[in-house]
């Protein structure tokens, strides 16, 4: 069982240490966006990595449009592989639509779970008569035909051409066709369930304890949302970096390690 | 020509391309004077003052963080990204973008290279394209339904036309192996079934030509008043409503765009099926409308002998007739009729019955284009 869910989401685990920190990706990428952040951890954890079903190098066969209909069919994954690894006592650190996936997780395992780390998380991205989001819906639509000017005009039928290669040149082609490359549906599918899901409800029931990491600006996940998180999640701290932008594990990868490791530091 | 600074600075701010310098936040740094002219906009208004976010749409600005930027970071470049930049008056301009990291660029401040190409024409064939695709697909699709109504029609012909054929055939070589009887009443019973087998076949072939007719989509659409179609097709059906007793209430029917023949041949059939399985009773057939937001449903309710629930969308299929009806004469080819009337009409048909209980057939008819183009 286990190693068809290592499979499925192309779960890599490395490091030297006993305690286990899980890293998950968020809309659009792979677990290759926390190449410049694991190094920092290796030596004293244990550390997993894995793709959301449907990103990356996982199994795209098991992308199932009803499963995937909610954020609840990639909590329930995460939960699958903490089971089929054994682990416990997770620390989980999730990016942008993973935070929401791992405040399900840990709402509906809070046994599996010590610290849930929140990078630019939005519960809810439409905007509500007393909620701010940051969106309208007509926003998305915007987005899904950006995706789709992208994903259907041009790679629709482009696919990676890496026989004949040497190993090298294979894995940086590999690498550089795998890293934001879905499936032009999933890719659809997924933005729409990401950016019009609403999970305000399940922040009370996290009980772990969690931070928040907050860049500003952030288009995508604003200051103001990430307070609110922060304010409806029962003992929750929240670290503001100096850092901009939706990807600070990307273009500030120093500050954001730092914010991490202080944060556990605390216990 | 010699490439000094002046030709350079020329060739950077006048080429046929958009170019920009960006940091990692999308903060531009520098534009050149056609981007800056495609945009509509000062370069004091741009330089310094505007993010890249700033020139997209929502849509585009969630694709730049959660695609555009992270792509950047990991692979230091980019190409033939999609996107629409905004100009200064709001108006949309399609672009093409190219963008790499400037090797240079000191660590703590990554800059950016960003060349657009305007794809606006592109954008059109781009356009046309995917509408040819999408006509192709549907016509696709369409050929493949043809195809396997040809296989069942070649499968229903050579099987059921046959029959007919067969037993004529048998009938004449007897005669040849026996002669004709002298018995007068075998002879006419000889007669009688090269008749029945005879009337079989031609009915066979009027309706399959009569289907045939209905292979394209309606092009021609008229105001078409339902009822008087009704009373047409109750002129034409004249001789079986005296031969059954048939009672027929044709309600208030609206006038709908349609191809009269079509119709016509629509209600005829629903009719003449009312009659052919009639129960025991005379037929009483009902005929009434209702009116929904965007369609009419028109209903046909008899009072005859029904047909089972599981076989309610078996009838509607091409030469299908329910085992109970092989007593009556009929081809499996009416009904098949109707729904290819209907649904070349934008409608489409269903039979709700309980066996002995009659049947209600109801079609839906477009409503929209009638009220706009009818004119009483």
């Amino acid at each position: 069982m286990g190693t068809d869910i290592t499979s499925r989401n192309n779960v890599k685990r490395f490091g030297n240490g006993s305690q286990t920190i899980m890293f998950a990706h968020g809309y659009g990428c792979d677990q290759n966006m926390w190449r410049f952040i694991t190094p920092a951890f290796e030596e004293n954890y244990d550390i997993i990595l894995f793709d959301h079903v449907g990103s990356g190098d996982s199994d795209d066969e098991a992308y199932d449009f009803d499963k995937y209909s909610s954020l609840k069919g990639y909590a329930d994954d995460v939960i699958e592989i903490c089971e089929a690894l054994n682990l416990d006592e997770v620390i989980f650190v999730g990016h942008s639509v993973s935070t929401m996936i791992g405040v399900l997780a840990v709402g509906e395992r809070p046994d599996l779970f010590q610290q849930l780390i929140m990078i630019g998380p939005s519960p809810r991205y439409i905007n509500d008569e007393d909620y701010y989001g940051g969106f309208e819906k007509e926003d998305i639509e915007g987005l899904v035909e950006t995706l789709e000017s992208n994903y259907l005009g041009w790679t629709r039928n482009i696919t990676p051409v890496i026989a004949g290669k040497s190993n090298d040149e294979k894995f940086a082609e590999e690498l550089k066709n795998s890293f934001c490359r879905m499936d032009p549906d999933i890719a659809k599918h997924f933005g729409k369930v990401t950016f019009l899901s609403d999970n305000c409800d399940d922040l009370s029931n996290v009980s772990i304890p969690s931070l928040v990491i907050q860049s500003e600006p952030d288009v995508i996940a604003p200051s103001r949302v990430g307070k609110y998180v922060q304010t409806e999640i029962p003992n929750c701290s929240f670290t503001k970096l100096d850092a901009t932008g939706h990807c600070p594990h990307l273009t500030a990868p120093d500050e954001t390690i730092k914010a991490i490791k202080t944060y556990l530091a605390k216990g | 020509m010699i490439l000094n600074k002046e030709n350079l600075k020329d060739l950077y701010q006048n080429a046929p391309c958009g170019y920009l310098l960006m940091k990692d936040d999308g903060s531009i740094v520098n534009a050149n004077n056609t981007l800056l002219e495609w945009l509509g906009y000062e370069r004091e208004e741009i330089v310094l003052e505007k993010t890249f976010q700033d020139l997209v749409g929502m849509g585009g600005k969630i694709y730049f963080e959660t695609h555009l930027i992270p792509l950047l970071q990991m692979q230091k470049e980019i190409s033939e990204i999609n996107l629409e930049l905004e100009r200064k008056d709001s108006s949309k301009i399609p672009v093409l973008l190219n963008a790499k990291l400037v090797q240079d660029s000191p660590e703590d401040e990554l800059i950016y290279r960003v060349a657009l190409s305007d794809m606006t024409q592109r954008k059109l064939y781009e356009e046309e394209l995917l509408l040819a695709q999408k006509e192709a697909e549907e016509k696709t699709k369409q050929l493949k339904q043809i195809n396997e109504e040809l296989e069942r029609f070649a499968h229903s012909i050579s099987h059921d036309l046959q029959a007919p054929l067969n037993t004529i055939t048998s009938l004449i070589s007897l005669y040849e192996e026996e002669g004709l009887s002298e018995n007068e009443e075998k002879i006419k019973e000889f007669f009688s079934l090269v008749a029945t087998n005879t009337d079989r076949m031609r009915m066979m072939i009027r309706d399959l030509l009569s289907y045939s007719k209905i292979d394209t989509k309606t092009k021609n659409l008229d105001p078409v008043s339902l009822k008087e179609v009704c009373q047409e097709a109750l002129e034409l059906l004249h001789a079986d409503i005296q031969k059954h007793n048939a009672t027929f209430d044709i309600g208030d029917l609206p006038t709908v765009m349609g191809e009269r023949s079509q119709l016509v041949r629509l209600f005829q059939n629903l009719f003449s099926n009312a009659m052919k399985y009639r129960s025991e009773e005379d037929p009483v057939i009902e005929v009434y409308s209702e009116k929904g937001d965007d369609f009419y449903t028109i209903r046909v309710k008899d009072n005859g002998m029904g047909i089972d629930r599981e076989d309610e969308e078996k009838v509607f299929e091409f030469m299908e007739r329910l085992d109970t009806d092989k007593s009556i004469e009929g081809t499996g080819i009416g009904l098949s009729t109707c729904k290819r009337v209907v649904e070349n009409h934008g409608g489409n048909i269903t039979v709700c019955s309980e066996a002995g209980d009659g049947c209600t057939f109801s079609f839906t008819l477009p409503l929209v284009e009638q009220e706009e183009n009818v004119r009483e």
